[in-house]
């Protein structure tokens, strides 16, 4: 009774990285209840913490800015993630090796080390022409070398939400059932 | 006496040294984002540029490439990984720029292309404008020359005749292309068919552009308007409008100017850095006519950059040389390689600027003031270099070697770089020949006398000890004496005592200090006690029974002297600091007490 009235729903504190202009409040805003979506989507200055549900779970997310001078800010909210939601512009396939060292260096961390939790890859903008597929972006990034956490990519389009809720899905699958 | 070069050279050995333990940091610093080996692009860093050429705030890689040398010379745009436009340049590119001409919104910036005598400025990725540089005067002689051809007066090889005679009088860049090309043909029937063909069109003689720069025109912000800087090779400078392209500024130097380096605003003050083909740099300052002489290098430059109020030249003797503005050489670093190319490196975020020298074995070595900072090893000679904003990322490299190859590097976001040297081993100005002065005479007298002399000196110096070791002792004696500062050397005790007299009699006042000089033992159970002639002196206090002295701590203590004889006789009077119940005093400190005045009776 209570799954139903959303009162005693599993509630999942999680953290969203990635580069700038990757597309990661792009997404979030996508997977808001569609009353509280804003329209103006404008770079993130420091974080974000926003709100969405999905079928089992109300996620608090904190949407970090991925610019340079802000990813220094990311570690300080390692501690208390649950899941991860790391978001790739599969279209820059340049800065991809800048993608692979952030992550190495969130994988590296003694707060995400000591713990299993779930990592979610979009690779985001997969609309573009030139777009990496999913497989060339977890090639890239040698996502095959990360055995000690459970972790899924998938492509996406935020504009369209293509992909968004097979993502989000399976967060909630890995969270629900390992609690 | 060392120079104060060769102390230099010493003090950077030494340096170097210090920092041997240090890991070859290498190119763990930075990401490889890209490697194209066989982009086939043959480019010299002159002709590279990053632009935000479509107004989207991501930067595009701008490269003109020179192709063959021939052929197949193009305007190429790079973004990200991919070629993503191509322009044909007919003649070889000698420079590219990118520079704001105009405010129309959008803002983007055009390309401007350096290619013999013209300079193409794209917009939008399209042809826009096409600037020609002024024409020179045709010598009348060999104007003469040809109409007298035009006319069937005097046939080609009385042309030709007449044409090298010019030539040979030394002033080779006088001479028309068609002149010098005509000269160049090997037979009568060429010259016949290459003068039939030309000789009916005007006769003109142009100069072709050889470096190329820009000047913020009045604001300095990033998006300001900017005027093309052009040298040629008719040895002048120009600086072109952006709107209009007319010249500007006329300026001119001593030589060819082959490295142009551009500081300041064209409508307030600026500065111009010109190295040229005869290994002379040249500074020029808006309002001059011509370069004034800065420096003379010793070798000719591969590369001239300025980085904030100086000049670094790297030269073909394998260093790097750096200059102030003024011309006064600060520091040579001597390289282990050939110079191929240079180019400055902003780290905008971390606030400095380096140079960036890459090397014929392949090594970029980055260079922040005279200290090597990083090494970054490549497998083929790197003939292009620039760093800066590509794609939405600050702190980009990108390199093009002399195999044709492209490769794209990204500064690692937590890299540190040393302040100072980290090479390992020896540092190559170990294995230069320091240039030691020959021995004077004064040099070769003295050393002859310090022989000859030994013992002598010998003695006369021991000597001179001991009557210092003298002085030393009766002056410490003397201290003792007058009481400057007597220190307890109980261990159990330390204490310091020091005391003054004032005033001018007959009655004095004398102050006693005391510290406990321990660090935290506090000392207990003391005493002040002092002992006087009591014929001369009476004192208020006799015995000043002293609190517990908390370690660190100043105490003063006071009491009335009186003198009580008037022959105007001063005595000293000792102050004991003792200890409750024992027998000896822990200090003492020894008053002269100064001569009183006698009272003067009305
Ligand atoms: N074509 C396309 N554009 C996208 C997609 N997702 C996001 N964008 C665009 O990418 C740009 C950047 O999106 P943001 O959501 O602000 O990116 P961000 O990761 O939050 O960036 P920072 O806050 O700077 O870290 C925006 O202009 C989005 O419209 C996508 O799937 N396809
Ligand atoms: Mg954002």
């Amino acid at each position: 009774m209570g799954s139903i009235l959303g009162v005693n729903k599993k509630q999942a504190q999680i953290l969203c990285v990635g580069l700038d202009n990757s597309g990661k409040t792009t997404i979030i805003n996508k997977l808001k209840p569609k009353e509280t979506q804003a329209e103006d989507i404008v770079p993130t200055i420091g974080f974000t913490v926003e709100k969405f549900k999905s079928s089992a779970v109300n996620f608090t997310v904190f949407d970090m800015s991925g610019q340079g001078k802000y990813r220094n800010l990311w570690e300080h909210y390692y501690k208390d993630a649950e899941g991860i939601i790391f978001v790739l512009d599969s279209s820059d396939k340049l800065r991809m090796v800048v993608a692979k060292e952030e992550l190495d260096l969130l994988l590296q961390h003694a707060e995400i080390k000591a713990k299993k939790i779930p990592i979610l890859f979009f690779a985001n903008k997969m609309d573009l022409r030139d777009s990496l597929s999913s497989v060339k972006c977890s090639q890239m990034l040698e996502l095959e070398k990360v055995k000690d956490k459970p972790w899924h990519i998938c492509s996406s389009n935020a504009l369209t939400q293509e992909g968004l809720h097979e993502g989000v899905q399976w967060l909630t699958d890995q969270l629900t059932s390992h609690p | 006496m060392a120079t104060e070069a060769e102390q230099n050279k010493m003090n950077d050995s030494l340096a170097s040294d210090g920092n041997r333990g240090n890991s070859q940091g290498g190119s763990s610093k930075w990401l490889s984002a890209h490697f194209d080996p066989v982009a086939s692009l043959y480019t010299f860093s002159s002709c590279m540029t990053f632009s935000d050429i479509t107004g989207d705030g991501e930067n595009r890689l701008v490269i003109a490439d020179l192709g063959t040398g021939a052929h197949n010379m193009k305007l190429k745009i790079y973004k990200g990984t991919s070629l993503v436009n191509e322009n044909t340049i007919i003649d070889l590119p000698t420079g590219v720029a990118t520079f704001y001409m105009d405010t129309i919104e959008p803002r983007v910036p055009a390309v401007a292309v350096a290619s013999g005598p013209y300079l193409y400025v794209y917009k939008n990725l399209r042809p826009y404008f096409k600037f020609t540089l002024p024409p020179l005067e045709v010598n009348p002689v060999e104007q003469d020359l040809w109409n007298q051809a035009r006319d069937d007066k005097i046939d080609v090889t009385v042309l030709r005749e007449m044409l090298d005679s010019i030539r040979r009088e030394g002033t080779e860049g006088a001479l028309t292309v068609r002149s010098l090309r005509f000269l160049m043909l090997p037979d009568r029937d060429q010259m016949e068919m290459f003068a039939q063909s030309y000789k009916h069109t005007p006769l003109k003689r142009q100069t072709v552009i050889t470096c190329l720069a820009t000047l913020k025109k009045s604001s300095a912000e990033d998006d300001a308007i900017s005027c093309l800087v052009v040298g040629t090779e008719c040895k002048e400078i120009y600086v072109l409008d952006p709107e209009a392209f007319t010249i500007q500024a006329r300026m001119s130097v001593p030589s060819v100017p082959v490295f142009l380096r551009v500081t300041g605003l064209f409508d307030v003050e600026y500065r111009l850095v010109v190295s040229c083909r005869n290994g002379n740099i040249y500074t020029l300052k808006k309002g001059m006519k011509t370069g004034k002489l800065c420096v003379e290098l010793t070798s000719q430059p591969v590369g001239v950059e300025r980085i904030g109020k100086n000049i670094i030249a790297g030269c073909m003797d394998q260093t790097l040389q750096c200059y102030t503005i003024k011309g006064k050489k600060l520091w040579t670093v001597y390289l282990s390689d050939n110079i191929i190319t240079m180019s400055v490196m902003d780290h905008k975020q971390k606030g400095f600027k380096a140079v960036m020298v890459a090397l014929d074995n392949g090594d970029v070595q980055i260079y922040r003031d005279k200290y090597l900072i990083d090494t970054i090893k490549t497998d083929s000679a790197i003939t292009g270099i620039q760093y800066g904003r590509f794609g939405r990322e600050d702190c980009s490299l990108v390199l093009t070697t002399r195999k044709g190859g492209l490769l794209i590097k990204i500064l690692k976001r937590n890299a540190v770089f040393e302040e100072k040297d980290f090479a390992r081993g020896p540092p190559a100005a170990q294995n230069q020949r320091l240039n030691v002065p020959k021995k004077t005479k004064v040099f070769v007298d003295q050393t002859m006398r310090e022989r000859e002399n030994g013992v002598a000196m010998h003695r006369m110096f021991q000597h001179d000890l001991y009557r210092l070791r003298l002085n030393t002792a009766r002056e410490y004696v003397k201290v003792l004496n007058s009481s400057m500062n007597p220190v307890s050397t109980n261990l159990a005790e330390p204490l310091k005592l020091s005391a003054q007299v004032q005033g001018i009699g007959p009655t004095f006042k004398m102050t006693v200090n005391l510290q406990n000089t321990s660090l935290s033992v506090p000392i207990m159970n003391t005493l002040i006690s002092f002992l006087y002639d009591e014929k001369l002196y009476s004192l208020q206090k006799t015995m000043i029974p002293v609190p517990l002295l908390v370690p660190g701590l100043n105490y003063k203590f006071e009491t009335l002297v009186e003198c009580v004889n008037d022959k105007g006789i001063s005595d000293v009077i000792k102050a004991f600091v003792v200890k409750e119940g024992a027998t000896s005093p822990i200090i003492t400190a020894v008053i002269n007490m100064p001569v009183s005045e006698t009272v003067v009776v009305a």
